[in-house]
């Protein structure tokens, strides 16, 4: 009984390592973790919950009510560009994303 | 559309379904790569909202925590009326809907 607590008090130390391993690879910018992601065993999707982790590690720090953080961005053609705050006064969405 | 950083890329977390779709792209290392697989995707998708490309710092990604994807609204006031939660898992264009018919109901000052 003894022995049998043991493994599995070794077994959560292990799942706990793995999970705080985890968490810390999605605080990673999108670049290393990419590389960390590309490693990782097919299995620890199952075995890790990888979604909880996701939501709170890319959480990110701005709130609703903050102001936005303004940028100037060239349109894809770069034939010209565009600043957040110049399109104030109307509402303005903005979608993140990429190809793949 | 903010372009922004590959997802999936090609020297990264490839994925099966994109090999599968043939949508195979190394992530950008320069402005230009990066407008030309920007082209390429808003083409592709018959994407019509105006797009822009995330510098090469990726510093817009970063201030918004944009990556892989995610959806916000800016008030009339410039400040930040609805953020999703980070994609794939909480872009939902349905909350985003919600968010801009709440926005529409209430008048400009």
């Amino acid at each position: 009984m003894c022995k049998l607590l043991k493994v599995a008090i070794a077994l959560g130390v292990v799942y706990a390592l793995l999970v705080a391993g985890l968490y810390a690879a999605m605080a990673q910018p999108p670049e290393r973790f990419g590389q960390i992601m590309k490693r990782m065993p097919r299995q620890m999707f199952f075995i890790l919950p990888f979604k909880p982790l996701w939501m709170q590690a890319r959480a990110g720090s701005l709130r609703v009510g903050d102001q936005a953080p303004d940028f100037t961005l060239q349109t894809t053609d770069r034939t010209r560009t565009v600043q957040l705050s110049s399109l104030r006064g109307k509402p303005v969405v903005l979608v993140f994303g990429s190809y793949t | 559309m903010v372009y922004i950083q590959e997802a999936h890329p090609s020297n990264a977390w490839q994925l099966e379904s994109n090999v599968k779709d043939s949508v195979i792209f190394a992530d950008p290392m320069s402005t230009d790569e990066r407008s030309d697989v920007a082209g390429l995707c808003v083409l592709r998708l018959s994407i019509r909202l105006p797009a822009l490309i995330d510098n090469i710092g990726n510093s817009t990604e970063r201030a918004y925590t944009g990556w892989p994807d995610r959806l916000y609204v800016i008030d009339r006031d410039g400040r930040i009326a609805f953020k999703s939660a980070p994609g794939p898992y909480g872009f939902k264009p349905d909350d985003l809907a919600r968010a801009l018919q709440g926005m529409a109901r209430t008048p400009p000052d």
